[in-house]
């Protein structure tokens, strides 16, 4: 093998080209560390705080809360199956109503949808993560609302002590923020459910019914339960299972359009990386006639110069890598279709995201240092010194 | 010989730089004219709107309808003279069917009233003779072209659906449709990827609390120049009723979609600067690699008398013309690729998103102009280094 100083040194002497290629291979590599990210931070946003021991009760054909319908006289039932924890001799669990209000986006034009979910007293007891953190907790039966972190101040209404009209006259106003997590929940504005159903004509019913599970094991029995007795029409999820469904159609879409969008870039980072490699190895004929004069065999020569495309692109890629970490505390609004409603994530760092891009930056290496390095390798010994 | 030919000789002296780099800049720019092209595509399909129609929907949400009176109301509309503010107003539902058979394919189930829904949507061209089954049929349904061809259904065929929004029939029976007819349009404000049926079959079978209620109200105004003073006056007439609803028209409507993508948009924005950045880099990678393999030659140019400024401007038409050379492959190969096949692609699958996805001539301007600028402004530091280039020290130097 060629000893790695020499190619180390050898780009060190062309590093304005160096340089080049490095910083492109740098601009690929973060544009697709960044939309796994993306992707990932979809995942993470929607999925997290799902409890295996909380199950989602919702109408058969639905895909998600926006879509699902569940009689009024239906949550009762569902509550009084056996299976569900109980506290003072009572189901923990009920019913929440989800609805979407457009709202005028701030800083952008267009309005968009949000995610306004009506919620009781027993909502709160299923999610332990949620706490406000600014404000106060909505008083139930009133007109008030709390809006969730993420969402906070993206959309004309959406900030403490504002109000959103969601009829005439009966405007909501904002008393409290609330986090939870880093959850989905945190996209939404949360109200009383009474309120909420009063304000959008849903007195028949609700959107969903939550409740609590004995245990995590007792789901199986639960569904059959409830699956079983046609005239319901419901089924029955667990809510990590139903969360990650939520979030599947637009981390795909983003995973996708990064590969697609990466692709096309990589070809101009690996059509920089083949010019400066072919001038390395054009410029360096009569070194590598010496060098297989001395006796190392074509395949070091080709190894060395593959190396050293390496070297420059894994570099880029690090450096890549770097530029995305940095944009991890950045916080995207884009729109759920799996809920049609606004969802404010942030890019999420992760194992599969940084070694997936980590490898891309290593094949764009092997790619532009290939046609290189064999024409390289084939260099005559004779014929270079001679010259 | 001339400067400019020299620069022109000098571009071939490596003929494999020049390909990889001519390569490279046309594949850049053929990525910055696509993204480019979804960008403004969907600022494009606006002006396919009609100023004069008239959406009226719920003022808070989508997922809330509207009693089915407001639409005599939208119609009967009349200005302060007396005189009719509409001339034809008809009312849609949106169904969500999905096929069973196509459990993945989207495409939009819309019921419309099928006594007005022409007079509103009159790009949407049916054939008489399934026109009349159309109006003879209850559960009739007339669907886009395009859809037909995409699903290989016919006139005739009988498709059932499924709603996850409505349920079954209130009598328990599937929903059964037949289709009567094919639409086609005649402009691009009206998709042919639509299933339209019959807005009475659908209020047949939804629950009783369901009944008689519409998604959404279109109307034509009698004159376009004032849209904006009936869509006030349209909001107004509901406003002290128990729905109060938001009226606008088809561009000012299609504008606030923009809100539900604005951020991939922006995405997209950046990402084609990214481009041009990369763009950037391969082009000051081959200028400053040809300019550093002539050093010598650009000192003895200079110990016979070139003036620093002739040798600079030298290096800039070369950077330039290598811009250019790869600007006219990237040009045609965007032509042909997105203009095209993407082009005949999007609009023929996905109409819904991209009614229009052609490159508008100013785009392939900008591909060209920013390949231009950053090809000069490749050039400025290798050109700067040959202006300030010490003759004695370099001559010495060996190459």
């Amino acid at each position: 093998m060629i000893p790695y100083q020499y190619n180390l040194r050898s780009i060190w002497v062309r590093r304005v080209t160096a340089i080049i290629t490095v910083l492109g291979v740098a601009l690929v590599t973060a544009v697709l560390a960044a939309a796994l990210m993306l992707a990932a931070g979809v995942k993470k946003s929607v999925a997290v705080g799902g409890q295996d021991d909380v199950a989602i009760i919702m109408r058969a054909g639905a895909t998600g809360e926006l879509e699902s319908g569940v009689d009024e006289a239906a949550v009762g039932l569902v509550l009084s199956q056996p299976g569900l924890a109980q506290e003072n001799g009572k189901p923990i669990g009920g019913g929440e109503i989800v609805v979407v209000v457009a709202l005028d986006k701030l800083g952008a034009i267009g309005f968009s949808n949000v995610n306004m979910r009506g919620y009781s007293d027993q909502s709160l007891k299923l999610r332990p993560n949620l706490k406000v953190v600014e404000g106060a907790l909505p008083k139930p039966g009133t007109d008030e609302a709390m809006v969730g972190r993420g969402i906070l101040g993206r959309f004309k209404g959406l900030t403490l002590g504002d109000q959103i009209s969601v009829r005439k006259n009966r405007p909501l106003r904002i008393v409290g923020v609330f986090e939870d997590g880093g959850s989905g929940a945190e996209s939404e504005i949360w109200a009383d459910v009474v309120t909420v159903r009063a304000a959008f004509g849903r007195q028949s019913g609700v959107s969903v019914v939550r409740a609590r599970l004995a245990s995590a094991g007792g789901i199986d029995a639960f569904r059959a339960v409830i699956e079983s007795d046609k005239r319901l029409g419901l089924k029955v999820k667990s809510e990590p299972d139903f969360l990650a469904a939520q979030s599947e159609g637009l981390s795909k879409f983003l995973t996708i359009m990064g590969f697609i969008v990466s692709l096309f870039f990589s070809l101009g980072a690996i059509i920089g990386a083949t010019i400066t490699m072919h001038a390395a190895v054009a410029h360096r004929t009569r070194e590598i006639g010496t060098l297989r004069a001395l006796g190392f065999s074509r395949y070091a020569i080709l190894m060395g110069f593959l190396m050293e495309a390496l070297v420059m692109t894994v570099t880029g890629g690090a450096i890549g890598l770097l530029g995305a970490l940095a944009l991890s505390t950045t916080k995207i609004s884009m729109m759920n279709p799996a809920t049609w409603s606004e969802l404010v994530f942030a890019l999420a760092p992760s194992t599969q995201a940084f070694v997936t891009a980590g490898l891309f930056s290593v094949g764009m290496g092997l790619l532009g240092g290939f046609l290189p390095a064999v024409r390289a390798s084939r260099i005559s010994p004779l014929e270079a010194l001679r010259s | 010989m001339n400067l400019p030919g020299l620069a022109v000789r000098n571009i071939y002296r490596n003929p494999v730089r020049l390909a990889l780099t001519i390569a490279g800049v046309a594949v850049a720019l053929l990525t910055f004219v696509t993204l480019r092209t979804a960008v403004m595509s969907w600022d494009e399909a606006k002006n396919y709107t009609l100023k004069d129609r008239l959406v009226t929907r719920h003022k808070v949400t989508f997922v809330m309808d509207l009693p089915k009176n407001y639409a005599d109301d939208v119609r009967d509309l009349k200005g302060a003279d007396g005189k009719p503010l509409i001339r034809a107003s008809t009312f849609l539902n949106w169904f969500g069917g999905k096929d069973p058979a196509h459990e993945n394919d989207f495409f939009a189930t819309i019921a419309a009233d099928h006594t007005t829904f022409l007079t509103v949507y009159d790009e949407i061209k049916i054939p008489d003779d399934q026109l009349k089954a159309f109006n003879e049929t209850r559960n009739g349904a007339v669907v886009g072209d395009l859809l037909a061809a995409k699903f290989n259904w016919k006139v005739g065929d009988n498709i059932t659906l499924e709603s996850p929004i409505f349920g079954a029939r209130e009598n328990g029976e599937p929903w059964a449709f037949k289709i009567v007819g094919l639409y086609s349009t005649t402009s691009k404000a009206v998709d042919r990827l639509t299933f339209y049926f019959r807005w009475d079959y659908m209020n047949d079978g939804v629950r009783a609390e369901a009944k008689d209620r519409v998604g959404w109200i279109a109307s034509r105004s009698v004159d376009a120049a004032h849209a904006a003073e009936v869509t006030a006056a349209i909001d107004k007439r509901f406003d002290d009723a128990d729905t109060q609803t938001l009226t606008q028209d088809e561009a000012t409507f299609f504008q606030g979609f923009m809100g539900m993508v604005s951020s991939v948009l922006a995405i997209m924005s950046y990402l084609s600067y990214i481009i041009l950045a990369i763009l950037g880099l391969i082009l000051a990678n081959a200028i400053s690699m040809s300019v550093r393999e002539r050093t010598n030659e650009y000192a003895s140019m200079k110990a016979i008398g070139f003036h620093a400024k002739t040798l600079a401007s030298l290096i800039l038409t070369e950077s330039t013309l290598i811009a250019l050379a790869g600007a006219i492959p990237g040009v045609i190969l965007s032509y042909l690729i997105v203009d095209v096949a993407l082009g005949d692609f999007l609009e023929y699958n996905l109409a819904n998103f991209f009614p229009v996805f052609r490159v508008k001539i100013w785009t392939y301007a900008e591909a060209v102009a920013a390949a231009t600028v950053i090809g000069l402004l490749a050039g400025i530091v290798p050109a700067l280094t040959v202006a300030r280039l010490n003759v004695v020290e370099n001559l010495r130097r060996v190459a």
